[in-house]
């Protein structure tokens, strides 16, 4: 199914609407949304629509609440198979295991859906177009619902995002009043629209509170500010626990090794990493360059804003969507926001 | 990420803990090889253990089987090192950027070798023995700590014998039948100081040695950075430009290196060192 803009189509439909679409939906395909598992948020598989974390259970303006990963997951998980190996004798087998289920997210967040966009750019866009990647992609549907506001950490409007920012989605959901306006963004989306049954409407979406913008820093500061004492300062206070790399929806640097099944049957997997562990690019002979907590942590922040966009060819200006994740898991209190503040006021 | 299947059809012992892999690859697939530059790379598997970043070792004119030169030190490379032949490994290349012999082509060419470094430079001497005419001088400096750390001793007969092209070799700790020169390769740079007229540079080996290296050709020698190559070395895990980890500020050495001049690497934002 084609990601081309479908002919601009609107329709209005009611909660009850919505989730006898969606419980649909997860008949014939794998939906994924925002589920409550053990007491934190995460898109998880639902069986139907009434697992979805709707952050005010059954109230007149029902949304879903913002897992603590991001829909990285979903395209790129945590850890992922890549393939299996087969050893018997001087024999060796392999054996590519591709995802080919129909999938759908629902309830993506604008950052969420400009996160995957990001990762597209290294995984699809940039040659050699990464399979694993690129087939979950190609099987998986974005509805995006838009937030009504930033919440407290949030700055989206800052790096070119917005709450109703449907550009990212296949589909995208406006919520008033209890009903909830569709509006088909791509060719892929417009497919999963049931056919006849909803009534279209010329409404235009409603318009969410974007507030709060600030300015990013231009290449030029990061260019100057390399070298500064500040990153050492900034760093003082960081674990190296890598959390904010984890939930990060663009972080994703990840390491690949083997692991045996059983005797004779090993996988090849690759998972998560993050350039802030001690270890991350120490190499043969012993040589570890960024020792310092400090080159790491810079690294980090330099990644988002300027090697991301320079390697990749962007033409955003950063890597961040603004999501404020990582604000939010730091046990530190490192805050990119802050480190974007103070590197802007530098001279 | 999927790798190519291929037969060890030669294993042989190059150095102390250092071996070298002849790989042949199966299903018709040497053919990716055949184009294969000097200064290419290629992921090899030991499979169950997982898989590594090596120099490809030989010149395309010496293949269809590509050479690997494995040292010892880690999970993959000892697995690599408890294959024999008739084992299967997985190859996945050539990967990363090359010399460009061809620009290189009617100028002198001085190459600076330590230790394991040597093996991503032996396919560039290779190349130039294959078309002997079209270089001028070539100059080899081979280094290592000990005697018996030096690779491919027992091709440097060919290489002395090449027409224009001389052999140097240095170790920092001599045994008793060395008789060549002993001390860092500076110090064999210094003495041997080779004429940088219309000479091109290539080092590869520790990051402290290419720092040390790079900075007396340029500094003592007058070699203009655009003219001093060199081949970095980061850790890596896929090789594409995906997986992030071998990033010199906005540079992937994987995919932009690992070959480099002097005049990119003084443009990086961070130091290889
Ligand atoms: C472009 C390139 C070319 C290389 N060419 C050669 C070569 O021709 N011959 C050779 O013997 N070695 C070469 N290396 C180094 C070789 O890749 C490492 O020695 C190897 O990865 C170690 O793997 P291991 O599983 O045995 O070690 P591990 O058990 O993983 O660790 C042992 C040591 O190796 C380091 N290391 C682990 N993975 C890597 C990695 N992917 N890259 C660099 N260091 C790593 C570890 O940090 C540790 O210090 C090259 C590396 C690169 C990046
Ligand atoms: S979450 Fe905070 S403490 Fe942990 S690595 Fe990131 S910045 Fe450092």
């Amino acid at each position: 199914m084609s990601n081309s803009p479908a002919p601009n189509k609107q329709w209005k439909i009611s909660r009850i609407e919505l989730e006898t679409w969606l419980d649909e939906i997860a008949v014939a395909r794998t939906l994924i949304a925002p589920r409550l598992v053990s007491g934190i948020f995460l898109y998880r598989h639902v069986t139907n629509s009434s697992e979805i974390a709707w952050s005010e259970e059954k109230s007149e303006s029902p949304h879903t609440s913002r897992p603590i990963l991001s829909s990285k997951e979903v395209f790129f998980p945590p850890t992922e198979r890549l393939f299996t190996i087969q050893k018997s004798g001087q024999e060796i087998h392999l054996e590519e295991n591709y995802p080919n289920w129909e999938t759908v997210v629902f309830g993506v967040r604008p950052c969420d859906a400009r996160g995957v966009k990001l990762l597209d750019a290294v995984f699809m866009d940039t040659i050699p177009v990464d399979s694993c990647f690129a087939r979950r992609r190609g099987n998986t549907t974005l509805i995006g619902m838009a937030c009504k506001e930033l919440n407290s950490n949030c700055f989206c409007t800052s790096v070119g995002g917005a709450p109703d920012d449907a550009h990212d989605m296949d589909i995208m959901l406006y919520e008033a009043d209890g009903e909830y306006l569709v509006e088909a963004v791509t060719e892929k989306g417009r497919f999963l629209i049931p056919g006849g049954e909803w009534k279209e409407t010329s409404e235009t979406p409603p318009k969410s509170t974007s507030n709060g913008q600030f300015p990013i820093p231009q290449k030029g500061k990061w260019l100057e500010h390399f070298n500064d004492d500040y990153w050492i300062k900034i760093s003082e206070r960081c674990l190296s626990c890598r959390a904010c790399a984890y939930v990060c929806p663009t972080c994703r640097c990840f390491m690949v090794r083997d692991e045996m099944i059983q005797p004779g049957e090993f996988e090849r997997i690759r998972c998560w990493d993050s350039c802030g562990g001690e270890n991350y690019r120490r190499v043969a002979g012993g040589h570890k360059p960024r020792a310092e907590k400090g080159e790491r942590l810079r690294n980090r922040f330099y990644c988002k804003f300027y090697y991301y966009p320079e390697q990749y060819g962007l033409n955003a200006e950063s890597a961040c969507t603004g999501c404020g994740r990582c604000i939010e898991v730091c046990p530190a209190g490192v805050d990119i926001t802050e480190v974007l503040l103070d590197l802007e006021k530098s001279v | 990420m999927l790798p190519t299947l291929g037969k060890l059809v030669k294993v042989r012992d190059l150095a102390d803990e250092i071996k070298l892999l002849r790989v042949e690859l199966l299903d018709g697939r040497s053919e990716a090889f055949k184009t294969c530059q000097p200064g290419q790379f290629a992921f090899v598997s030991a499979f169950g253990l997982g898989e590594a970043p090596f120099g490809i070792a030989n010149a395309a004119e010496r293949g269809p089987e590509v050479d690997f030169a494995v040292a010892r030190l880690g999970t993959v490379t000892t697995g690599l090192h408890e294959l024999g032949e008739g084992d299967i490994v997985g190859v996945r290349g050539p990967l990363g950027n090359w010399f460009p012999m061809k620009k290189f082509q009617g100028k002198d060419l001085v190459i600076l070798g330590g230790g394991i470094g040597g093996a991503p430079l032996r396919p560039v001497i290779q190349h130039v023995l294959e078309h002997r005419s079209n270089y001028g001088n070539l100059s080899i400096l081979w280094a290592a700590r000990r005697p018996d750390l030096l690779v491919f001793s027992d091709e440097y007969d060919e290489w002395r014998t090449a027409p224009n092209t001389t052999l140097f070799l240095t170790v920092d700790s001599p045994d008793e039948g060395w008789n060549h020169n002993v001390g860092l390769i500076t110090q064999l740079l210094e003495k041997v100081s080779p004429s940088m007229e219309n000479a091109i540079t290539i080092t590869c080996g520790p990051p402290i040695m290419i720092h040390f290296v790079t900075k007396m050709l340029q500094e003592k020698m007058g070699v203009p950075p655009k003219d001093n190559y060199v081949t970095l070395e980061a850790r890596m895990h896929c090789g594409m430009g995906k997986c992030g980890r071998c990033n010199l500020g906005e540079k992937l050495v994987c995919v932009d290196g690992p070959v480099f001049n002097m005049e990119e690497v003084g443009k990086l934002l961070e130091t290889f060192l």
